[in-house]
């Protein structure tokens, strides 16, 4: 790389300024600052207002990166992740599904209310043709959440995603096993979703989400809610038992 | 010109002889049919099986040229140029242009005269076939003049409607119109090689080059190739050909190269290229876009840029592995869904009403998992089963789904459905195969 240091003032280096280079190595400087909250970019809500109250921006930063952690089968993390990107793409942006798995099911996602026109689903055959595909989709500003299963993911793939969903504008949200969570992370969010025993009084999903790691806001947080059967709403639990305090809800 | 002509002819030169080819006759005129578009949109050839003549529409053209003769004489010259000795005339018809073209004087019939001018022309100026002239001249018949004294019923009845036609036609009594004559467009560009080279950065090159005149020849007739197949000759190989198919028309040169240069990485040169070629057997209209008053165009510019990953990600990972999702009113779960390539045709077909979907997971094993039953609860699904070396108790469940189909692919597929949630509130979808009695897990409520 060119070092704009030894450069005279404003000369031209492959057609930009020394002027230019210092703007660009600024900013992205700026991006490896953690506690940087980026109020340039518009956010999208989860889906679940108590949710959407426990990330500090109210909701998820578009052009970042968010990891959903579950342990186990069936355990309901996509299921709040896919109703997150769906509200990602009301606008008519393009659903990424990069579904090296092969065990994406549409009529699911179809019935979470997603529409199947929206989706574009990925079937890469190799890993390095995944993390490319993942990359592309991420820096399209076309799409507007990507969903993907990465199997292995190193740190400079890993940064290279949040780069590429810096660039595009678009939420990756990246769907990983539990036993990733003392791995260092490039995701502005990190939420470790667990299944909590079904209750006689309630006749939905209830789910336990804990906010692991989040840029700008106080870590290890966490919120029980239930998901509607019918309806797929996420309310939180402490709202159904006590309809009068909703706010208490939130609180850590 | 007949041979025996030739040899009755007082020529000193040796005469140089052709064979008579009609097709090849045919392609000259119509190379000169494109060419003579300089002078009008609207150039066509005569209607014959032979046809020897072109016909241009200058109707509107005379002020851009300076006149109608002035048309004829630079018509001449650019012919001359080439060559080429031509015999032209303008007229207020297609008929009497043909006519004093091929057996009047002078080039030009003014405005008004055809009747005139055509009186004193003989009768073959009136392109009839040779057996029509030939029963004219029997009957005496040699000039225009005395045919349209004969009686027009009369001449019907004798000579069919044909020679009453092209007499009005000439005349200007009924219309004729010059069909006009559209180069049959050939999207395909080459490169031979004269040393034949396994040197992937010269075929690159060539590539990337003959990309580019087809995407200039694509624009400007505002067409984008929605598939490129580019071939490479190989001696004494087989030609190696690889296709990329593209989501949006495109003519943009640099987006078709990156999208051909994908499948040329993993292409295994076996032997030199002696020749290569790119053709865009599909072209659609380029898509207009029309810009806002106000500049919010990011709707329009993200379907672009949507259609450009989709071009990437297809060219580099198969038209199969990106798809869009269909829907199909199939019951049997492996089957109630399609995908189908972004790249190929969309077919339009009724997707099923989605306002009464049934709960489905997000996750499906193509093969069912089979699980062994510990405990069931009497007429609901187990109690308690083992899979994979886990033990999972069911708390609730919902159920059964019947789902039969399929007897008439030959196989029929009964099965229960079950939606369970075990004791640590994980979401499971069992079956129990009728047949047998079989437990199977099949997707996750994940």
């Amino acid at each position: 790389m060119t070092r704009p240091q030894s450069l005279p003032p404003d000369a031209p280096v492959g057609g930009q300024s020394a002027g230019e280079i210092h703007e660009t190595l600024r900013r992205r400087i700026a991006c490896l600052q953690e506690a940087r909250l980026r109020n340039d970019r518009k956010t999208s809500s989860s889906g679940c207002g108590a949710l959407d109250q426990l990330l500090p921006r109210r909701g998820f930063c578009r052009g970042t990166l968010t990891e959903w952690l579950a342990a186990g089968w069936g355990h309901g993390a996509e299921t709040l992740a896919f109703q997150a990107a769906g509200h990602a793409c009301r606008e008519g942006e393009a659903l990424v599904v990069l579904d090296a798995r092969r065990r994406f099911y549409p009529p699911g996602a179809a019935w979470l209310g997603i529409a199947p026109e929206q989706l574009i689903v990925v079937r890469a055959a190799g890993q390095s043709d995944h993390t490319w595909a993942a990359d592309q989709s991420l820096r399209c500003p076309g799409v507007g959440a990507v969903v993907v299963w990465p199997e292995k993911l190193d740190g400079r793939t890993f940064r290279r995603m949040q780069l590429a969903a810096e660039e595009g504008g678009s939420l990756g949200f990246l769907i990983r096993p539990q036993r990733v969570q003392r791995e260092p992370s490039w995701a502005d969010v990190r939420l470790l979703i667990e299944p909590l025993p079904p209750a006689a009084y309630a006749a939905g999903r209830r789910l336990k989400i804990r906010l692991l790691r989040c840029r700008g806001a106080a870590d290890d947080r966490c919120l029980e809610v239930e998901i509607d059967d019918e309806t797929h709403a996420v309310y939180p639990l402490a709202q159904l038992a006590h309809r009068t305090t909703p706010r208490r809800a939130t609180g850590a | 010109m007949p041979l025996a002509e030739v040899a009755a002819l007082d020529i000193q030169i040796p005469p140089c002889i052709e064979p008579h080819e009609p097709a090849a006759d045919r392609e000259a005129l119509e190379a000169l049919a494109g060419w003579c578009q300089r002078f009008s949109p609207t150039v066509g050839l005569e209607e014959a099986a032979e046809p020897e003549s072109l016909l241009l529409d200058i109707t509107g053209l005379a002020h851009l040229f300076g006149g109608e003769a002035a048309i004829a004489e630079q018509v001449i010259g650019a012919f001359a140029r080439r060559g080429l000795a031509v015999r032209v005339a303008v007229a207020d018809t297609v008929g009497a242009a043909w006519a004093v073209a091929h057996f009047g004087t002078g080039s030009l019939v003014p405005s008004g005269t055809t009747p005139a001018v055509l009186a004193a022309l003989p009768v073959e100026a009136l392109r009839l076939p040779p057996k029509t002239v030939e029963l004219l001249h029997g009957l005496g018949v040699y000039r225009i003049e005395q045919l349209k004294r004969l009686p027009r019923d009369e001449l019907s009845i004798r000579f069919g409607p044909r020679l009453l036609g092209r007499l009005d036609q000439a005349m200007g009594r009924t219309g004729e119109v010059i069909v006009s004559f559209r180069p049959p467009t050939d999207w395909r560009t080459e490169w031979s090689l004269d040393y034949p080279t396994t040197r992937r950065a010269t075929i690159e090159a060539i590539l990337e080059q003959l990309i580019g005149r087809l995407a200039v020849r694509l624009r400007s007739a505002d067409r984008g190739a929605v598939r490129l197949e580019c071939r490479l000759q190989c001696r004494p190989a087989d030609p190696l050909t690889f296709a990329v198919g593209l989501f949006r028309p495109s003519a943009v040169a640099g987006h078709l190269w990156s999208l051909v240069r994908a499948p040329l990485e993993r292409l295994r040169l076996v032997a030199p290229v002696t020749a290569i070629s790119v053709e865009a057997p599909i072209v659609a209209p380029l898509p207009r876009q029309q810009r806002n008053l106000f500049p919010d165009g990011s709707a329009r510019q993200h379907a672009v840029d949507l259609a450009a990953l989709i071009d990437r990600l297809g060219s580099r990972l198969g038209s199969e592995a990106v798809t869009r999702v269909r829907l199909v009113a199939e019951a049997q779960p492996e089957r109630a869904y399609r995908y189908e390539p972004l790249t190929a045709k969309r077919r339009r077909r009724a997707s099923p009403d989605q306002s009464h979907l049934l709960p489905r997971p997000l996750q499906l094993f193509w093969e069912p998992l089979a699980l062994e039953m510990v405990a069931m609860a009497p007429g609901g699904p187990p109690s308690r089963f083992h899979l994979r070396g886990h033990v999972y108790r069911i708390a609730r469940s919902w159920g059964p789904e019947r789902i039969e189909t399929g007897w008439w692919r030959g196989r029929s597929t009964d099965r229960d459905y079950y939606r369970v949630e075990t004791t640590t509130g994980h979401r499971l979808w069992l079956f129990r195969r009728l047949a047998d009695n079989r437990w199977f897990l099949h997707g996750l409520f994940s």
